[in-house]
């Protein structure tokens, strides 16, 4: 009992208490409201250890083990010790040894990996944009329209062009996405109701 | 042996031989090989890039409102760019974060770097670094990089309440409260404008709490692939401008009259996306002979 019925009260009384002083400009109201940040950053930096030793356990285990792609995972620790290491003894500001590697290894790589996506977006494209429907049809008009209209070439090709890629962004994307934010509101008014008053508990482990 | 007389009944007729084969021909066209494709972007992208197009590009309003909002700040204004997006983004927002920072340290601003995801901070403290060193501005004068903090919504909010006790030391590990730069400014209350930049959604959490609760006034700068999120939030004036991914960026640097990298990637983009529509185009066409051949089959 005790084991569900204290977080639940603590959420209750954290929720109601935030959601009050929102609305009181009191010294107290904001000492506890600057105290509460200070202690949400404080968690967090744990939460961080947390995954930390959690990715640190699972790769070791596959490499003990030897289970399927354990050199990979070779890769990650080795990764996550020297640019652990170096920031912590060398610092992070530039010119220190970390700074190199993310300069010139990290990024490179990372980057490398998100413009693979060209690729996959020509053959995607290429192979799953089918006009099958009227509605497949003017979307993908929507589509070729807002691409050309977002790039030089488009200007060259017609005038008109940027013109409708920017009333497409500005009139149906603008109302559709505040249509969608509207929603994402009150499903999070919604929710975190039901989260303070312990109606929703999956956060608890309990369905 | 199917019978004629009963298919012309039926409303249709076999093609003619010749038709048949310009079907497959046409039909073939949606079956090209994705090395093929593969190829194609590469020697676009790669061509381009030696025998550059130079096209005109016409500076946008959400661009130019970003420019207006920091060329009217006075000399010595704080100003605070927050770096939220990773590595994978660079090639993206990098050029734009380098035209701004660029843009704030010709107008002599007081800037305040910080970044709320962990690689941020560290692109942060290159860009203002290597344009502080171009430009001969002084860290801990001219500017200063508060680093990183976890737990993005708590330091948001922490800021609106008093920056250096969210920040207490920064990117270098000093204290922040005894720079210079930090004279006069305890919150969101001292500096008139905020820019961040951001591959994510993270901007959102800065209009949601910075702007709706403090009062700051936002601009950004995000990666294409997001821009569409922030529309809604510029119409509304909870962000007073917009730099839309590499394009914006180029439109950005043309403003502040420099040649950087977005706009020699500007002719790059160019190709790849009319390749990407030639694309859509042919499978389209090999898709709709594909599917009249098995109408007529």
């Amino acid at each position: 009992m005790a084991k569900r019925g204290v977080p639940l009260a603590l959420c209750f009384v954290m929720g109601v208490l935030m959601a009050v002083q929102f609305f009181v400009p009191h010294p107290l109201s904001r000492y506890v409201y600057e105290n509460v940040l200070d202690w949400m950053q404080i968690v967090s930096v744990f939460a961080l250890a947390v995954g930390v030793i959690g990715l640190g356990r699972i790769h070791w285990r596959r490499v003990v083990v030897r289970r399927a792609g354990w050199r990979y995972s070779i890769a990650t620790l080795a990764g996550l010790a020297v640019m652990g290491i170096l920031g912590v003894v060398g610092g992070i500001e530039q010119g220190t040894p970390y700074a190199w590697l993310f300069r010139y290894v990290q990024a490179p790589m990372q980057s490398t990996m998100m413009s693979l996506l060209a690729f996959f977006v020509v053959s995607a494209a290429y192979r799953g944009f089918r006009v099958r429907t009227r509605e497949a049809g003017i979307l993908l008009a929507a589509a070729m329209v807002v691409m050309l209209g977002r790039v030089p070439i488009g200007e060259a090709i017609h005038r008109a062009i940027p013109i409708a890629s920017n009333w497409v962004l500005n009139v149906p994307n603008t109302a559709a996405m505040r249509g969608i934010t509207i929603g994402i509101g009150l499903g999070a008014i919604s929710t975190s109701l039901r989260i303070i008053f312990g109606v929703e508990r999956s956060y608890l482990g309990v369905e | 042996m199917p019978d004629p007389r009963t298919e012309r009944e039926h409303g249709f007729e076999r093609p003619e031989p010749r038709r048949r084969l310009k079907n497959e021909a046409i039909a073939r066209l949606g079956q090209v090989d994705r090395r093929i494709l593969y190829l194609a972007i590469a020697v676009a992208v790669v061509g381009i890039l030696f025998r550059p197009l130079g096209l005109r590009i016409p500076v946008t309003d959400e661009v130019r409102r970003v420019y207006d909002a920091i060329e009217e700040l006075p000399a010595r204004t704080p100003i605070l760019i927050s770096f939220d997006f990773g590595a994978p983004s660079m090639p993206e927002l990098y050029p734009m974060t380098v035209a701004v920072v660029r843009h704030c340290f010709r107008r002599d601003l007081r800037v305040l770097g910080l970044g709320l995801l962990p690689e941020g901070a560290s692109i942060g403290a290159e860009v203002l670094d290597s344009v502080a060193d171009e430009m001969g501005r002084v860290y801990g004068v001219d500017y200063v990089h508060l680093g990183y903090k976890p737990q993005i919504e708590a330091a948001i909010l922490g800021m609106g309440e008093d920056i250096v006790r969210v920040f207490p030391r920064d990117f270098r590990s000093q204290p922040t409260a005894e720079y210079p730069v930090m004279d006069g400014i305890e919150n969101y209350r001292d500096i008139p404008l905020m820019v961040g930049f951001a591959s994510g959604t993270e901007m959102v959490l800065w209009i949601q709490y910075a702007g709706a609760r403090y009062g700051q006034r936002i601009v950004s700068g995000a990666a294409a692939v997001m821009a569409t999120v922030f529309y809604p939030y510029l119409d509304s004036g909870q962000i007073e401008g917009l730099i839309p991914g590499l394009r914006g960026a180029s439109e950005y640097e043309q403003l502040i009259g420099m040649t950087g990298r977005a706009s020699r990637g500007m002719d790059a983009q160019s190709v790849a996306h009319l390749l990407i529509i030639g694309c859509i185009i042919l499978g389209n066409v090999g898709y709709l002979a594909s599917r009249s051949r098995r109408g007529e089959g």
